[in-house]
């Protein structure tokens, strides 16, 4: 049975329920324009009913708190589409600078890796001018000054993508800071959060907490995994731990064969991390596999050339009657890792280009055709040398093409993902006003009971009193 | 609605593809639809003089419009990965769905409110 003094007490808990309710609702508009706010919806809790003679009487309502208005799958698998996106970005720019080095320089003097066709051809063309005049010395200094034109641009191009792999390597290693201060962030908020709100939402440390992982997300490819007392594990995409238990493990980084490598607890996991995603996983992409298989390519192209025409011009005679020893036009390299960077020209006396076959005259030319003809030879694994660099161009130009379509497609996810998220997350004035509306609304009813209630409550103290008027 | 601009001689495969990305990207359905339309009408002028048409002008909008296809390739490609990373998207999207529809709790404050308020006072 209910009272007057229980219906005060049900509508004082309804308007402190509405008043708290109305907090929130403010507390959302005021986060409005707050980047990683989350907006939060009030809970209200019908209180226990009270049982009297076998009947239940309701006791009213209290709002029991906020909730933030989140999904922990949609936020999961929009970190994962960010590590791609991240990752197949900072790929993406390092893939096009190392393109833009063998992109034709048209019409200009000055030495590039696109010129490398064309220096080919030009160098083997030098030996044809020569056969039709072998003894003449303006040619053979043509061979040699092409010859010096390719050698340079090659041990140029080799010189780029080392520089680049160091630039990339800086890159790669400044990432390990970030890192280290996000997962330690990350740590103390899971922490706070484990001791202040085990059982529900942690709102605004929840948002931190997310903020973090949306940051690490982008730097480096992680797993996250809900413990207990709301709290969360990270780890690396290959299960090398991070945060766990309200504690941070520091990545750190080491010098191995003259890069930089990262380990955790002691565990190398640079080629993990390669593959795992992120900025760093981008930058580990093309540090140590597509800058390293361009550079292997050139090696290859530099180490037989080189090696094929010095050996024929060892095999031929020279203007001045060496027979099978005129030396070497290139710098003979010892192994095939290095021989771009190596390639030069160490021949400085065009004499000992050895034009004549072997045994024959000065006058001969054989040698010479000999040389020209190398050009159209498969002498580079079974290619000839402007076919090998053609499809070294191309190979680089498909492995930039399908990086950009992941790019697109990974970016094209995040941002779907990242409306979703913006729909159930972010603060929706509309709805706000909606909500402050209603509450509103709420309020005053819950004012004009309480207001009847205070008449009634006067009415039934003035029963039995005398009246002024008889 | 924006205007399509894709009249027979500006058009460029390439850019109905890159639309056709940044559009489901956003879930644009009405920017896709019309982008299919434009495509469907692309393919009706395409199948109405193909190989048989003397007509010169016809004859060299179709080498165009072979190229811009041949061209086209790696933003076809493109999309294609775009429409994996939809589908790929789908489930969770549903699931939010049902968040918004209010079929999945948040938290287990909210699920002991929604329990404490099944039965009681006021059921019938």
């Amino acid at each position: 049975m209910g009272t007057i003094s229980a219906a005060f007490s049900i509508m004082t808990q309804a308007l402190d329920a509405d008043q708290a309710a109305l907090n929130v609702v403010a507390n959302n508009v005021a986060n409005a324009n707050t980047p990683g706010y989350t907006t939060e919806a009030p809970n209200f809790q019908q209180n226990q009913p009270l049982e009297i003679g076998g009947t239940s009487y309701g006791d009213g309502v209290t709002e029991t708190g906020a909730t933030s208005v989140r999904d922990r799958v949609l936020t999961e698998r929009l970190n994962q589409q960010q590590q791609l996106a991240s990752s197949t970005g900072a790929q993406l720019t390092a893939l096009n600078t190392v393109q833009a080095l063998f992109t034709p320089d048209s019409g200009s003097s000055s030495a590039t890796a696109g010129d490398i066709s064309s220096d080919l051809t030009g160098f083997f063309n030098s030996f044809s001018s020569l056969e039709a005049n072998p003894a003449n010395n303006s040619l053979r200094e043509e061979v040699l000054s092409s010859a010096s034109t390719l050698a340079s641009d090659v041990s140029n191009a080799a010189a780029s993508l080392n520089s680049q792999r160091s630039a990339l390597d800086q890159e790669a290693s400044g990432v390990t800071s970030q890192v280290n201060s996000l997962t330690g962030a990350i740590a103390q908020l899971d922490q706070q959060i484990q001791s202040t709100s085990p059982d529900a939402d942690a709102g605004t440390l929840e948002d931190q907490r997310q903020q973090d992982l949306s940051q690490l997300s982008q730097l480096i490819g992680i797993n996250q995994i809900t413990t207990e007392n709301n709290g969360i594990s990270v780890t690396t995409t290959s299960g090398q731990p991070l945060v766990s238990e309200g504690q941070s493990f520091q990545l750190t980084t080491g010098t191995v064969n003259g890069v930089t490598h990262f380990f955790v607890g002691g565990a190398d996991i640079t080629a993990q991390m390669a593959s795992g995603g992120g900025q760093l996983g981008g930058y580990l992409t093309a540090r140590d596999q597509d800058i390293p298989n361009v550079l292997g390519s050139l090696d290859q192209l530099a180490n037989s050339v080189s090696t094929q025409v010095n050996a024929l011009n060892n095999a031929g005679t020279d203007l001045a009657g060496d027979n099978g020893n005129a030396g070497d036009i290139f710098f003979q390299p010892a192994q095939v890792a290095g021989s771009a960077a190596s390639m030069r020209v160490v021949m400085t006396d065009p004499n000992h280009i050895a034009a004549a076959g072997a045994g024959q005259g000065t006058g001969d030319n054989s040698n010479a055709t000999a040389m020209a003809a190398l050009g159209n030879q498969m002498i580079v694994n079974g290619q000839s040398p402007t076919d090998y660099f053609a499809n070294l161009v191309s190979q680089l130009g498909a492995t930039v093409s399908n990086v950009q379509t992941e790019n697109t497609a990974a970016n094209a996810s995040v941002t779907q993902l990242q409306t979703q998220s913006n729909a159930l997350s972010a603060v929706n004035l509309n709805d706000e006003a909606s909500a402050m509306s209603t509450f509103e609304r709420s309020y005053q009813a819950a004012s004009q009971v309480f207001t009847m209630l205070n008449t009634l409550m006067a009415s039934v103290l003035n029963l039995g009193e005398q009246s002024t008027v008889s | 609605m924006r205007e399509l601009n894709l009249t027979r001689e500006d058009l460029e495969i390439r850019e109905v593809l890159a639309e056709a990305s940044r559009a489901l990207a956003t879930l644009d359905a009405t920017r896709l639809e019309e982008l299919a339309m434009a495509c469907q009408a692309l393919n009706r002028v395409g199948e109405t003089h193909a190989g048989t048409d003397a007509d010169p002008l016809n004859r060299r909008n179709d080498r165009k419009l072979a190229r811009q296809a041949r061209e086209a390739v790696g933003d076809m490609r493109a999309f294609g990965r775009v429409l994996d990373a939809t589908r790929a998207n789908l489930s969770v999207m549903r699931r939010l769905r049902q968040i918004r529809a209010g079929h999945i709790e948040y938290s287990e404050a909210q699920a002991r409110g929604w329990a404490s308020s099944e039965p009681g006072y006021g059921d019938n």
